[in-house]
């Protein structure tokens, strides 16, 4: 594993130069946990606290098992990857997107279990995460109840089906809106192991990825997630769950 | 926020996660270049520092020639470590653990895995696999074991799947699907692999699901061959027809063969020398056996099936037209007896068979129990039971609902049931966890409706003697006679173990962990392990010190099935954990691990 991290590192390094002594700016939010944040989530940084990050959602969770959010850059050229965090939540990291074709926006609903930020970072070419953010107000217990489909016992029969529709946006782009079948059990619930979509991928009819999503736990029972493709045409959707179990489906406009 | 250790918890499982279908690739074959091999899964019977196979090897001989610990020393034996299977999920424990590279993998009941450092006990990563609420487990949520190939941990789950994970980060590679567990497939015995393919039996004889054998990539899970055990069903060779099993009708009347059982759940042995695996088959379906006269092939039957063509070689059959339950699953142990190649089972009906392993001649078979009272014998000539008349009446031709009962020697829960035997080259005997029971049975009329118990017979359990049920016999093959035996009050429902350190392993539903002397039956050593004992031993050297493992966890078929037997092991308690013993050194020595 260590030396899965450290190529990982190198990875993401390499494209840029980035100095290496830069030092994390104050938190606008003012959260007791960005530092370690930062640290977790998105590889030490650098960052930078950018108003061209967006992060979309109503002030207070009115259903703390579904908040929805959208999370959008305007203004930035060539993003890499999208991290979306909830500081507060006992698992912070919500999903990793990758916008190969994709505008670098996504929209989706997650779980939440206290009053917290959630923040949009956005990595750019030159190694930056470009971090925009609020805070959610809510009272809570999102993410150690049971998902309604383990409580019906149904989820089996549905598990990992699709549903999806595209709307073209002019020549060449289009907006695709998918939803999976799946209880995104955290593994907090008592009795209740860990159980989610792991990563969905979005690519187009020769097989050219257009984007790329990685799921964790916080992602809300069923998910539901919105995408502003490059791309105009039938779209295949491949993906798996943590215990390996396939996603796969066909979407035309 | 989450448990300390998990499947993906840490840091660095999250970070690498990302970039595993590209960057980690790369890195990844690197670090599991080593790996279990094919070569390594053979030679793991005479292997010491490692336990590759649920079985000790694939023949399953259930023989180490670890002899550190023996009768002169077992005294000093003492444990190392436990670890705790956790949760609310306390149930029957059959597992063996298997040892690599450092690490144990041992797999519990709910179809949950664990890694852990073998020397240490100290957990790596936990595996829970999600189970749907409608799975059909007929005897109780166990797990009888995993297997090793490559960088991969293999295993069964009761959702009839076959999952693969990483063994050294836990995370899922491959998961398949054996059957459908709404018609009443799961699995529960150890995968077994030869020659890079895994090999899987399916359960759930008791639904009326049709038994095959299934051999797969062990690298993808793709499926290579698959061959059923009921006669009429076709088999695949690549996604091709592989010729049908048997020939249709010639042992099954009109469309019963349709769901004609012969669940092949507890899996598969295999003799190198000539390239066959040995799978036992299940009771057919239903127990009714006035609805399907015939002999039901391939049911109740060892069946032996060409590892590379998929193509049935050989089949045995010892208990022709099941009336009685008699699952003919029990394992199928290769051995050499005065030079001849041949193998041995301890058959449910209370028969123990030495047969040909190249082409399924019948050369003796003797009882290993005290009563059958379904047959008088073996005819060595046809290979077929000479019967007593001991079957139950037809329903049909009664006046009410039932048929005419009988009283049956051995029960339905067999002579022996699933826990394996073993083995010892150095002393030239078996050693069979026997039980003595019987059986009031009776037949009622049953049709098949897919996911519902298909059995159209009634039972009651009862104990033959007052003193005693469980019986460890060693048998001398040659003969078939019993050399010795040491009785157990409550039914023997675990594994044996045999080492050249002459010494015989099994456990008991009293909680005890047991160690006898090999050639006289001697009680030489127990352990009160807190519940009741029904897994498999395993023993293997590290650091020069020799270790010996049994997983403790009461349950199986006994509670959920026993009738007036399950009185007797009515109050022995929960449990769910790993033992590890060796041998008393100074205070000093032990504490630094």
């Amino acid at each position: 594993m260590r030396a899965a991290v450290s190529l990982w590192l190198l990875w993401t390094l390499l494209p840029g130069t980035v100095s290496a002594a830069a030092t994390t700016p104050t938190d606008p939010l003012r959260s007791p946990n960005w530092a370690a944040m930062v640290e977790r989530h998105l590889n030490g940084g650098p960052v930078v606290f950018d108003e061209r990050v967006q992060v979309r959602m109503p002030q207070t969770a009115e259903d703390p098992m579904s908040v929805p959010v959208e999370a959008v850059v305007e203004g930035l050229e060539n993003i890499q990857e999208m991290r979306l965090i909830a500081d507060l939540n006992p698992l912070p990291l919500i999903l990793i997107f990758r916008p190969t074709h994709a505008d670098p926006f996504i929209a989706f609903r997650f779980k939440v279990e206290q009053s917290t930020p959630v923040r949009a970072a956005a990595r750019t070419a030159d190694g930056v995460w470009h971090v925009g953010g609020a805070w959610l107000t809510a009272s809570g217990g999102g993410c150690t109840a049971p998902s309604y489909g383990s409580g019906s016992g149904l989820w089996r029969d549905q598990l990992n089906q699709v549903s999806a529709a595209l709307w073209p946006r002019g020549e060449d782009a289009s907006r695709l809106k998918l939803r999976v079948m799946h209880p995104m059990d955290t593994g907090l619930a008592a009795g209740i192991p860990v159980f989610h979509v792991e990563s969905l991928s979005v690519e187009d009819a020769s097989g050219r990825e257009l984007a790329k999503i990685r799921t964790y736990e916080p992602v809300s029972e069923n998910p539901v997630l919105s995408l502003n493709l490059h791309y105009r045409g039938v779209v295949d959707v491949r993906g798996r769950d943590i215990q390996g179990n396939r996603i796969r489906a066909r979407v035309a406009p | 926020m989450m448990k300390a250790i998990s499947v993906r918890g840490t840091v660095a499982s999250r970070i690498s996660l990302w970039c595993a279908g590209t960057v980690l690739a790369l890195g990844g074959g690197v670090a599991s270049a080593a790996g279990v091999t094919d070569a390594m899964i053979k030679n793991d019977a005479v292997t010491t520092d490692q336990v590759l196979t649920v079985g000790l090897g694939l023949h399953g001989q259930r023989h180490s020639p670890l002899k550190t610990i023996n009768a002169g020393n077992i005294g000093d034996l003492v444990p190392a470590w436990t670890f705790s299977f956790g949760g609310e999920k306390q149930r029957g424990q059959e597992t063996q653990p298997l040892i690599y590279d450092g690490k144990m993998f041992i797999t519990g009941s709910y179809s949950r895995l664990w890694a852990l450092d073998a020397k240490t006990g100290k957990m790596l990563w936990d595996y829970q696999h999600r189970l749907p609420d409608g799975i059909m487990p007929c005897c109780d949520v166990i797990n009888r074991g995993a297997a090793l190939f490559g960088d991969l941990v293999i295993f069964g789950t009761l959702d009839a799947r076959l999952v693969a994970l990483n063994q050294d980060t836990g995370k899922v590679v491959w998961n398949e699907k054996l059957g459908d567990y709404k018609a009443g497939y799961s699995y529960t015995a150890a995968p077994l692999i030869v020659d890079g393919l895994v090999i899987t039996g399916v359960s759930g004889g008791e639904f009326g699901i049709v038994g095959k054998v299934d051999a797969r990539d062990a690298a993808t899970g793709k499926l290579v061959w698959s061959r059923p055990t009921v006669e009429g069903h076709m088999g695949t060779f690549k996604g091709k027809d592989n010729g049908i099993t048997g020939k249709t009708n010639a042992s099954w009347p009109g469309d019963m063969w349709k769901y004609g059982g012969a669940a092949t759940w507890l899996g598969c042995t295999y003799a190198d020398d000539v390239g066959l695996v040995y799978c036992g088959t299940g009771n057919p379906a239903p127990w009714n056996a006035h609805l399907r006269p015939g002999d039901n092939l391939y049911s109740t039957s060892t069946v032996a099936i060409d590892v590379k063509t998929g193509k049935i070689r050989w089949s045995y059959q010892s208990t022709p037209n099941d009336h009685w339950d008699f699952d003919g699953v029990n394992e199928f142990i290769p051995f050499d007896m005065d030079g001849k190649k041949v193998g041995a089972k301890a058959d449910r009906n209370g028969f123990f068979y030495v047969i040909d392993r190249a082409n399924g001649k019948l050369i003796n078979a003797s009882p290993f129990v005290t009563r059958q009272t379904w047959a008088s014998g073996v005819d060595l000539k046809t290979g077929r039971p000479i019967e007593s008349g001991n079957r139950p009446g037809d329903p049909s031709q009664a006046s009410g609902e039932k048929g005419e009962s009988v009283f049956s020697a051995p029960s339905f829960l067999g002579g022996k049931n699933w826990m394996p035997m073993a083995y010892s080259p150095d002393t030239g005997y078996f050693y069979v966890p026997a039980n003595e029971w019987g059986m009031d049975i009776w037949n009622e009329p049953i049709t098949y409706k897919k996911g519902a118990a298909y059995l159209g017979a009634g039972f009651n359990i009862k104990p033959l003697y007052e003193d005693y049920i469980g019986a460890l016999r060693a048998i001398d093959p040659r003969t078939g006679k019993i050399v010795w035996e040491a009785k157990n009050d409550a039914p023997l429902w675990g594994g044996v173990m045999t080492t050249a350190g002459d010494l015989v392993f099994t456990g008991t539903p009293e909680g005890y962990f047991k160690a006898f002397d090999a050639r006289t039956g001697k009680e030489l050593w127990k352990f009160q392990t807190g519940s009741g004992v029904v897994g498999q031993p395993a023993t293997w050297e590290q650091d020069g010190v020799q270790y010996i493992a049994i997983a403790s966890g009461w349950g199986g078929a006994v509670p959920l099935w026993g009738g007036d037997v399950a009185k007797k092991v009515k109050d022995i308690s929960q449990g769910g954990m790993m033992w590890v013993f060796r041998l008393h050194e100074s205070g000093a020595d032990v504490a630094k691990n």
